[in-house]
């Protein structure tokens, strides 16, 4: 820093500062640009101004709290002024901006209202399918994908008309509360591989596939005998069964089979005969506690209004 | 410590070390970006994880920070300022023995961390996840590098201490400090441990390290290149001393409070934010400086920018600094922060910098050197604008990809409809960011094109200087076996 003085003693006269590094290296003294050095103090009374407004410097055991402002906020019936704070102006935000303010009016209709008032009002119906879209993009759309349509396979598709579980209000609300376990027996043992070719061209007729009649009529047999005992879940003209979430078999609608996927008849009978002969093992979890009862409701109409609820 | 006359010594400088260093800038910057390029391929292209752990975008991601912050820059930072270190005092380095120590040291600890991560083994510090092993190599090596540069500058034949070395030595002592402080942990393995600080303490501690990193590894430690570089390759003096100074000394204070404003509206206390917002905007100006030194240093030879792309790209490079370190303070303030926060415009930024800046100037500073370590004429200036203009129209790219896709998500994340609820779910904000994240992998592919046309014409250079020698060699040779 002496240098700086030294220089500044021969005065600005002097247009390099007489050193030279590695042959040609110089340095002129041009003094520092006033915009730089105005501008510089500029930021500097921004800072000032900014710590006289908000919290800054540690202080003992405390901090300046920035005495020329403060914030007021509500919080368990009680209204506080304090110094500014983040978490003050949450609390502030929470209760008093626009948007709370709207979203809360809107949660208190609906939590007052009953479905079919829900249903019929095109209001409090566009606010369940605006906050639902959220909360199921955010909790369902991983399995059910963002549009519903979930995965063959995997998820039901809630954005059909199908409905394993019942597709009523009530029945939709019981499978998100509680979740669901979708169980089939694997019958790859007890039927072994032809009955499997039999069991699978019935499935498929009931959904008007032209398959052998001869092996139709053996796969009936055993579908509505003992020797499968399908019918027990899925019925005697394979309709499915809501208590057991047992599918309709007759709607060409495939939950796990992936028959779609097979444009020729052996790869749907083969996508029969793998359901068949492995079974169906999965789970829906129940979602009270994670969610609460008003937005368990939200989601019950957007997925009733998703598909074709009945 | 310092050796005695030896043939090695007889030769005025060290270049063996500044060229090695030089190779494995190369080397790391190449492997570092086609990394980068991958993971930015793999957000755009999920599949591209290949279902491969090694491979996947976590793992990926700090290969990619580490090559090119510590291979490629850091290499970069020995290669320079070795170089700059001899030049500016007139002496040699005050050991070879330890400089090499330097180089395996260095590149030993990239290396090993690099393979590291990929395997998971991590301290999950941003941009500090080296494990204790490697983090008391990296402090041995850091130590030796002190050491040799402060008894380097004992040495010089210059009273005066060149500005540029101000810059690299205010470097490697923060460094030493940042790397230190932050890594400090227990281990309970070889391959794990836990920081010594917790909760808060540890976010504010990491992001001290980080930001510093920033302000010292990225910024002051490229100054010191920039202040030799640039007015060497212009044949002009530096525009001022006295700025020089008084923006070295305020960069230098200023920075070390900024860190925190990486956390704001989180746990960190209010005070702690407010002061790291309005030191991050206190800083503006003193970075500002280094920018308005080098740029006026052109004052008077404009046309030098027309004819010399090497000029280019350090030119370019400053601008890019200069635009950076304005978006920085803005991103610094809370309100402005509540938006970019947890956005890819911090990613952008960040590349307006790495690319723009440490990077550009990287380039022009090795136009610059390379020819002259390997005592060579460049084998192709066009290649220089080839590369100039593929790593412009990539940074440009990268950056307002970044910015679409940046403040894009923030407002679709912040959004309202008219029933007070959030207008978008996250998944649509991710859905959101395709394109601009294909974008960006595109820029990167321009950006990586232009250093492999560097990577060749290097290579050209040497090859050509090589066969030069070797012609020399022989014509003397032969003139010997003629006499004989």
């Amino acid at each position: 820093m002496s240098e700086t003085r030294a220089d500044r003693g021969r005065g600005a006269a002097v247009q390099t500062t007489g050193h030279a590094w590695d042959g040609d290296l110089q340095e002129f003294n041009n003094p520092l640009p006033r915009w730089w050095v105005w501008a510089f103090y500029a930021t500097v009374l921004f800072a000032v101004v900014y710590w006289l407004f908000y919290p800054a410097w540690p202080v003992g055991e405390g901090y300046t709290k920035g005495p020329l402002n403060s914030i007021t906020f509500e919080a368990d019936g009680k209204t506080w002024t304090t110094h500014w704070n983040t978490r003050a102006r949450l609390m502030r935000e929470l209760k008093e901006s626009p948007a709370a303010v709207r979203q809360r009016q809107y949660l208190e209709k609906v939590a007052a209202a009953g479905y079919d008032e829900i249903l019929a009002d095109p209001d409090m119906k566009g606010f369940a399918w605006s906050m639902a879209k959220g909360l199921f993009g955010d909790n369902c759309a991983p399995c059910h994908g963002s549009d519903g349509k979930g995965r063959i396979g995997l998820f039901p598709n809630l954005a059909d008309d199908a409905w394993l579980w019942g597709g009523t209000v009530e029945d939709i609300e019981t499978s998100i509360r509680e979740g669901r376990r979708g169980f089939m027996p694997a019958f790859g043992e007890a039927l072994g591989e032809a009955q499997l070719d039999d069991v699978a061209a019935f499935v498929l007729s009931l959904s008007g596939h032209e398959v052998d009649p001869a092996q139709a009529a053996r796969g009936a047999r055993i579908f509505r005998g003992d020797a499968g005992g399908c019918h027990y879940c899925h019925g005697m003209d394979g309709t499915g069964l809501k208590s057991q979430g047992a599918a309709n078999l007759t709607d060409r609608i495939w939950t796990v089979a992936k028959v779609p996927a097979s444009p020729s008849l052996e790869g749907k009978l083969e996508a029969v005969k793998r359901v068949v002969r492995e079974g169906i093992r999965r789970e829906m979890p129940a979602w009270k506690g994670r969610l609460d009862p008003v937005q368990i409701k939200l989601l019950t109409v957007y997925v009733h209004e998703l598909g074709g609820g009945q | 410590m310092v050796q005695s006359a030896t043939a090695v010594e007889a030769q005025p400088y060290n270049y063996g070390i500044v060229r090695r260093f030089t190779i494995a800038a190369l080397v790391w910057g190449v492997l570092g970006m086609l990394a980068g390029l991958y993971a930015a391929l793999e957000l755009s292209f999920p599949w591209l994880n290949l279902e491969i752990p090694e491979l996947t975008f976590g793992r990926l991601r700090p290969v990619h920070t580490t090559l090119v912050i510590f291979g490629f820059g850091g290499s970069a930072l020995f290669a320079t300022s070795y170089y700059v270190v001899q030049r500016t005092c007139q002496a040699r380095l005050a050991s070879d023995a330890l400089a090499g120590f330097t180089f395996w040291g260095w590149n030993a600890a990239v290396g090993l961390g690099a393979l590291g991560y990929m395997l998971g083994i991590t301290q999950s510090r941003e941009y500090a996840e080296f494990e204790w092993p490697i983090d008391i190599l990296i402090t041995v090596v850091w130590v030796a590098y002190l050491y040799l540069y402060v008894a380097t500058l004992k040495r010089r034949s210059q009273p005066h201490i060149y500005v540029a070395n101000w810059f690299y030595l205010g470097f490697i002592l923060a460094t030493a400090l940042l790397h230190v402080f932050n890594n400090l942990a227990i281990p309970v393995s070889l391959t794990k441990s836990y920081s010594l600080f917790a909760g808060v303490q540890d976010a504010m501690t990491q992001w001290w390290y980080g930001h510093n990193a920033v302000g010292f590894f990225l910024t002051a430690a490229f100054l010191g290149m920039m202040y030799y570089f640039v007015p060497k390759q212009a044949g002009r003096p530096v525009y001022s001393y006295r700025l020089s100074i008084i923006h070295f000394w305020a960069l230098i204070f200023l920075y070390m409070w900024a860190g925190g404003h990486h956390l704001h509206w989180t746990a960190l206390p209010d005070w702690t934010s407010t002061l790291a917002a309005t030191f991050s905007v206190m800083l503006l100006l003193p970075s500002w400086g280094g920018m308005i030194n080098g740029i006026m240093t052109l004052s008077g030879a404009w046309e030098k920018l027309r004819t010399d792309p090497v000029m280019l790209f350090l030119i370019t490079g400053l601008s890019f600094y200069g635009m950076s370190t304005f978006e920085g303070p803005m991103m610094s303030l809370k309100s402005v922060n509540a938006l970019s926060h947890y956005t890819d415009w911090t990613i952008g930024h960040v590349h307006s910098g790495a690319l723009g800046w440490v990077a550009m100037i990287t380039f022009g500073s090795l136009y610059h050197m390379v020819p002259r370590l390997w005592d060579a004429r460049l084998y192709s200036t066009r290649l220089v604008y080839v590369h100039f203009w593929l790593a412009t129209i990539g940074i440009v790219l990268y950056i307002t990809a970044m910015w679409v896709a940046g403040i894009g998500q923030g407002l679709m994340l912040r959004g309202f409809d008219e029933y007070g609820n959030l207008a978008y779910s996250f998944i649509e904000t991710v859905r959101f960011l395709h394109w601009p994240y294909v974008v960006r992998a595109l820029g990167g592919a321009f950006f990586i094109a232009g250093v492999l046309v560097m990577v060749y014409n290097f290579w050209m250079t040497v090859a050509a200087a090589k066969r030069e020698a070797a012609a020399l060699e022989a014509k003397l040779a032969a003139k010997l076996a003629a006499r004989g």
